[in-house]
């Protein structure tokens, strides 16, 4: 346990000490101030639908979603790989589970600062005067959390099947749009392959899970179990693939 | 202290390590010697836990590898190829987050860093980042975090590739003083490097153990010692030389195929005695009663560097210690090395004066 701790608080000040990380977060703040004040200009001033519109159904939002943990994740393990630095960790006393956990939660908690932003712009609209519903806020704020962290799971899984972090961020990016778009173009295919396809997919719908439960402000933990159990099984399988990069490589 | 058996290990159809065995002793100081891509840091790496073995048990302080890695791994201080740090961190932070990873105490992690700094004399640069720093201290870095929790077995893989000589003697003196509280493995493929440091020497080749025991067992088992006697052509002839000298020999000595060789070189005879323990004395005392003239009387122990060159060429026991033979050592820096040119000496000294043209010139 202490070593989990250990290389979750490395990883986040890792994260922190490389120009990247900065990079991504002015952008990511200064994209989400120009959607603000965008959202709010065009609905003529409804707050609560600018901050939905912001956490879920813009598509800055699914873009950062897709974009930013891939290239969070892609150095976690490919680049250590080939840098020795995973070797130095998987000979600590420290289990193969414990190392990819740490990496994983060091990035979910960066993503979760770069998503406050959001909250914050609420805040300096409270201070101005109008109140946005809080609730709805921290739901989507919740979801955002959520998402982010399947996408970073995702993008786990890419950088421990790649030996370049460039090969990693390119394929965590390619796996997060097909998680995002294959429910969507599997309702259209007909057969029996398609009708198991569109089963698996429904399985698998990240949009809709989102918007049933987080954007409507209403909470079930259905929902958050099925964004959990996701990140669980890539998170799993993660490790498998580092393992397995042992054993054959 | 390590206990290694049978262990072998392939990637697809190349064969890393093949049915290695192997005992370390606590406290004793072993170096793992081989040419690249002979097994050595796969070894290393089964040895942590880090590589499962295809085949075979590795046990490390009576835990197995595999089962109790954990626990193995709390054992062991290792050391990779390449010093795989964290350069953005500090070098003190770097050692913090070792001492978290194995579970140490705050205070002890304080204690500690402060005491391997000291240790591999970087106390001064603990605020240094570790990306900022030269190759050498890198690896002095590197030791020290694998020295923190105070491991009993310490493996290093290839402590002194890419330093400069003095930063090697460095690195070399701090090995030789760690040896003398923990189990030590070093690898290298620099002889003189590993020589210096370890008490007994594994010589592996392509995957397999070639040799193991101190440098003096690994000389006599691999052979090549030989004592040089060179003395005037006027004084006798290399038929009464070869049976005076067949005297100072003893039966086994005599036995060996090729044990002494005669030759003649311009005005001199050479000859050149294959045995283990050198007989300087008495043949001076020879010499001195037969009345030759001497011009070189010495012995001559291969370096392993030579051992190794024949191991790699696959080359016979003569060619390697003769070819491979540095000529510093002998004054005139005669056509020596050549091997082609060392021929037994015949019944009549006449038989052996084929000179070549070189050895003419040289001569």
């Amino acid at each position: 346990m202490s070593g989990f701790r250990a290389i979750f608080q490395r990883e986040l000040t890792g994260l922190f000490l490389t120009p990247l990380a900065w990079v991504l977060l002015v952008a990511a703040i200064c994209l989400n101030g120009f959607m603000v004040v965008a959202a709010l200009m065009g609905s003529g001033g409804d707050v609560d639908g600018a901050f939905n519109y912001m956490l879920g159904t813009s598509g800055a939002y699914w873009m950062l979603m897709i974009s930013l943990p891939p290239l969070l994740t892609m150095r976690t393990i490919s680049e250590e790989s080939k840098g020795g630095q995973l070797e130095f960790l998987l000979t600590a006393p420290v289990t193969d589970g414990a190392v990819i956990l740490g990496k994983h939660l060091a990035v979910v908690v960066f993503l979760s600062v770069l998503w406050a932003v959001v909250p914050i712009y609420g805040l300096t609209l409270e201070l101005l005067g109008v109140s946005p519903d809080w609730g709805q806020m921290a739901l989507g704020y919740l979801g955002a959390v959520l998402v982010s962290a399947l996408f970073s799971a995702l993008g786990m899984v890419a950088s421990a099947l790649s030996s370049t972090p460039l090969l990693a961020a390119f394929l965590g990016f390619i796996f997060n749009i097909a998680l995002l778009v294959l429910p969507m173009g599997a309702g259209s295919l007909g057969g029996t392959v398609g009708r198991a396809l569109n089963a698996l997919a429904g399985k698998l719908d990240v949009l809709t899970h989102l918007q049933l439960s987080f954007m409507r402000g209403a909470l079930d933990s259905a929902d958050v179990i099925f964004f959990l159990a996701w990140t669980g099984l890539f998170l799993f399988a993660a490790t498998r693939i580092v393992e397995g990069r042992r054993m054959w490589s | 202290m390590i206990d290694v058996q049978n262990v072998t290990r392939r990637f697809g159809s190349l064969t890393a390590v093949d049915d290695l065995t192997f005992e370390v002793e606590k406290g004793e100081v072993v170096g793992f010697l081989g040419l690249n891509g002979a097994g050595k840091s796969t070894t290393m790496r089964m040895m942590t836990g880090y590589l499962p073995p295809t085949s075979g048990s590795l046990r490390i302080g009576g835990f197995d590898v595999l089962t109790d890695s954990l626990e193995v791994r709390r054992r062991i201080g290792y050391l990779a190829e390449g010093v795989p740090l964290y350069r953005e961190h500090r070098v003190s932070e770097m050692l913090a987050f070792q001492g978290r990873l194995f579970g140490m105490k705050r205070a002890d992690i304080r204690r500690r860093t402060g005491e391997v700094l000291d240790r591999v004399g970087l106390s001064d640069r603990s605020r240094s980042l570790v990306g900022k720093l030269s190759k050498g201290m890198r690896q002095r870095v590197g030791i020290a975090v694998a020295l923190l929790h105070e491991p009993d077995v310490l493996i290093l893989d290839e402590p002194t590739s890419g330093l400069d000589p003095l930063q090697r003697v460095g690195v070399r003196r701090l090995v030789a003083e760690l040896a003398e509280e923990h189990t030590v493995m070093i690898s290298s493929h620099i002889l003189p490097e590993i020589e210096a440091v370890c008490g007994r020497l594994i010589l592996l080749h392509k995957g397999a153990k070639v040799a193991d025991g101190t440098k003096h067992e690994l000389l006599k088992k691999l052979g090549g010692s030989h004592l040089k006697l060179v003395v005037a052509a006027s004084s006798t002839d290399g038929l009464r030389l070869k049976r005076a000298l067949a005297g100072v020999l003893c039966k086994d000595e005599l036995a060996q195929e090729g044990a002494i060789f005669v030759r003649e070189r311009g005005d001199a005879l050479e000859a050149t005695l294959r045995v283990e323990q050198n007989p300087a004395e008495a043949v001076g005392l020879l010499a001195a009663a037969r009345g030759w003239i001497l011009r070189e009387l010495s012995w001559h122990e291969p370096s392993l560097e030579q051992l190794f060159g024949r191991l790699a060429t696959g080359a016979t026991e003569e060619e390697a210690a003769l070819s491979k033979h540095d000529g510093g050592d002998s004054p005139e820096g005669v056509a020596y090395a050549d091997t082609a040119e060392l021929k037994p000496a015949g019944p009549e000294p006449g038989s052996t004066g084929s000179d070549s043209p070189q050895q003419g010139a040289e001569a």
